[in-house]
């Protein structure tokens, strides 16, 4: 594993989850092999893999839902194995599968989940019916699910993870096959909780979402941590470089000759009517670049960064695509 | 214990809204025990007789009374409603009575009958029946015959006739069945065989395709975000076998009040029948967890349910009478839950049996429900692991 960490993110907090070595394996296949992470209160941390890269596996074991063959999982310092039913009330878990009844209607759902999470009487009804009002289903709260959307019912599942204020949320790829408007809503309650001081483990492949939600990620491949870090930090493993492409007329040559010697620029081509420059953050630097090529005598009519994502970063690292 | 209250409570409320289990679990079960028991149940033989005539008349009201006294069923028809009845083998003997003859009988004349039989093979056994019985009121008009002409009117001579019947001590024949099994049944009603029989049968069947809704539970990711709360395998799979065993209990417990109440079958000690439904019920719904976690397809599970449930009902002898079976046959009906409920129900009905005589039924039931539950627990937990 790489490691993209300056500095250890921990600052003395407990960590809410701490999962270190962890192993699973069936037959003779290792479909997770030494994976470790740990996260705090308030932090959103993301697995971000392709399908297939031992995620669900890594959630199941956190869940205590299966044994690891190797390693440990605490929750609150207090160790997950799948007989443990103490550390299992301070974590939710939004499974990939739409984990409802679908005879059930929502509130008979969210009513049942919640009998098990030791809610009682008006505490489950006032729970229930602000996670329908959360999830936006309060007017439908008495019908079938069977008769609700993907979109709904996706919602649905996340609002019984919900349910019981948990210390720890689970959510396992809970964007899939979703619309993109019940996407957003989805990605801005996931934010909202973090802010609120919930941590929250996120598995998914899909890497925009990775990049929108997360404090840190951790990058798995083949049940292995690849990389682990914030975005910006995994990012510089690839070098960290920008491209600022500068499309306009007039005197091309000395405004290159002009940018070379802003801090930061790496390189400068020119071709087509313009300037492509690598440069190390670009955002940064663009005030300078875009003065600096006006002075020069080039007016600009378009600029454009091009930032190395974490799709680079996964290209970088193993050779293949997120999505293959 | 809440938790696997509210499993057990999400799984009745399940059911109840799949309105085909109504008719399933609740209407079809008395149906056949309607059906079987009009067939194949005791005094299911009883002969048929439809009588077309003028009713009012004193031959007609001779006949019937006496046929009626010697057992058989006896309806009154027109002559070519009771002409149909015969084609279609709805009677088996059909008698007309003329005005003619009826005349003929109050003054004391020979009357002539016509007497019809139907084809099928029963009729002829009915026939020999109807003229016993038209013989026994041709002889007692030939003997108020003689008494009037003797010269004793007519309510005198049938008062003394009347009277000479009480003092007459007529012998009675007893037909004593040397047969241990045809002497095991005599105490049976026409129903109560069946009843017993279908009520386990139904309630094994009912309970296993509830495995089907645990591979759901299973597949929907339920079962796994059960677990992923406080709740352990044991709870999960104890609140699973609870529902279906209340949906069971609710059944069997159907099926005894309605057969006792519209077939007046007799359930013997309805607190040590009870106890027989109760315990055969925990290992059905156990039976049904074990399938349901060893099961990854739910219409599988089902078919495996309904051949399974199937299967030991024949086998424990829910369908054939296990006083049938051969020796080996005897020994291999003792694996099935079925044959140990069945004989405790056969020891309580039919030979008044107390809670010592069932002692070891009930043992066995009780044993193989916890064997089941504690099998099904641990195969629930290694489904976990299995992807869907």
């Amino acid at each position: 594993m790489q490691s993209a960490a300056t500095a250890d993110v921990r600052t003395g907090t407990e960590d809410v989850l701490a999962v270190k070595a962890l192993v699973k394996r069936y037959g003779d296949q290792t479909v997770v092999d030494g994976v470790s992470f740990h996260i705090r209160a308030g932090e959103i941390y993301g697995l971000l893999g392709p399908n297939g890269a031992g995620k669900t596996t890594i959630i199941s074991m956190v869940a205590g839902l299966i044994p690891s063959d190797a390693g440990s999982v605490n929750i609150l310092g207090e160790a997950m194995i799948p007989s443990s039913t103490g550390p299992k009330g301070h974590l939710g878990l939004v499974p990939q599968e739409l984990a409802i009844y679908p005879d059930l209607t929502a509130r008979e759902n969210l009513r049942f989940f919640g009998s098990l999470q030791g809610l009682r009487r008006k505490e489950l009804r006032a729970r229930t019916d602000e996670v329908l009002e959360l999830i936006g289903l309060a007017d439908r709260a008495s019908e079938q699910t069977k008769k609700f959307s993907g979109g709904m019912k996706r919602r649905l599942n996340i609002g019984i993870g919900l349910l019981h204020r948990p210390t720890l949320l689970i959510l396992d790829e809970p964007t899939v096959g979703v619309d993109p408007q019940s996407r957003n809503s989805i990605l801005e309650s996931v934010e909202r909780l973090g802010t609120e001081g919930m941590a929250v483990l996120y598995t998914t492949h899909y890497m925009e979402e990775a990049e929108r939600l997360c404090d840190r990620i951790s990058i798995i491949d083949e049940g292995q941590v690849q990389a682990e870090g914030t975005r910006d930090e995994l990012i510089r493993l690839t070098g960290g470089v920008d491209r600022i492409d500068l499309r306009g007329s007039g005197n091309t040559s000395a405004a290159a000759a002009g940018l070379k010697k802003v801090p930061g620029v790496q390189r400068i081509d020119g071709g087509g009517g313009g300037l492509i420059l690598t440069v190390l953050d670009g955002p940064s630097l663009l005030p300078a670049i875009v003065t600096g090529a006006g002075s020069a005598g080039m007016a600009l009519t378009s600029v454009k960064i091009t930032r190395p994502d974490l799709e680079s970063v996964f290209l970088h690292l193993t050779g293949k695509a997120l999505r293959d | 214990m809440t938790v696997i209250m509210a499993i057990a409570g999400v799984e009745v409320r399940r059911f109840l809204r799949d309105r085909s289990n109504i008719f399933f679990v609740f209407v079809f079960p008395l149906l056949l025990i309607l059906l079987l028991g009009s067939q194949f149940g005791a005094n299911s033989g009883q002969a048929r007789v439809s009588v077309a005539g003028n009713a009012g008349t004193e031959l007609v009201k001779s006949i019937t009374g006496q046929l009626q006294a010697d057992g058989l069923r006896v309806t009154h028809d027109s002559p070519a409603t009771v002409r149909e009845q015969l084609s279609r083998g709805r009677t088996d003997v059909g008698i007309f009575i003329s005005d003619g003859a009826a005349a003929a009988f109050e003054a004391g004349d020979p009357a002539d009958l016509e007497v019809v039989a139907s084809s099928h093979s029963g009729a002829q056994a009915a026939l020999q029946l109807v003229r016993a019985s038209v013989q026994t009121v041709s002889t007692q008009q030939r003997q108020l015959a003689v008494l009037q002409n003797a010269g004793i009117d007519a309510d005198t001579a049938a008062a003394a006739l009347r009277q000479a019947k009480e003092h007459l001590d007529l012998p009675q024949v007893e037909i004593v069945d040397t047969n241990d099994v045809s002497q095991d049944f005599r105490s049976l009603g026409q129903f109560d065989l069946g009843a017993a029989q279908q009520l386990l049968l139904f309630v094994f069947l009912s309970s296993l395709t509830g495995a089907a809704t645990l591979i759901q539970g299973r597949r929907f990711g339920v079962i796994a975000r059960v677990l992923a709360a406080p709740v352990s395998t044991g709870q999960a799979i104890a609140g699973q076998a609870l529902g279906r065993f209340g949906i069971a209990v609710v059944q069997g417990g159907y099926i005894m009040l309605g057969t006792a109440v519209l077939f007046g079958v007799d359930w013997g000690n309805p607190l040590l029948s009870g106890l027989v439904l109760v315990l055969f019920c925990a290992v059905a719904a156990a039976a049904a967890m074990v399938i349901g976690s060893v099961m990854d397809n739910d219409a599988a599970g089902s078919g495996l349910g309904v051949g399974l449930g199937l299967v030991l009902a024949g086998l424990g002898g829910s369908m054939v009478p296990p006083e049938f079976f051969s020796g080996a046959m005897q020994s291999a009906s003792r694996i099935t839950p079925h044959r140990w409920a069945y004989d405790a129900f056969a020891t309580i009905q039919r030979h008044d049996g107390s809670l010592l005589d069932i002692l070891p039924q009930l043992g066995m039931l009780a044993a193989m429900a916890g064997t089941l539950l504690v099998l099904g627990a641990f195969l629930l937990r290694r489904s976990l692991g299995r992807a869907l």
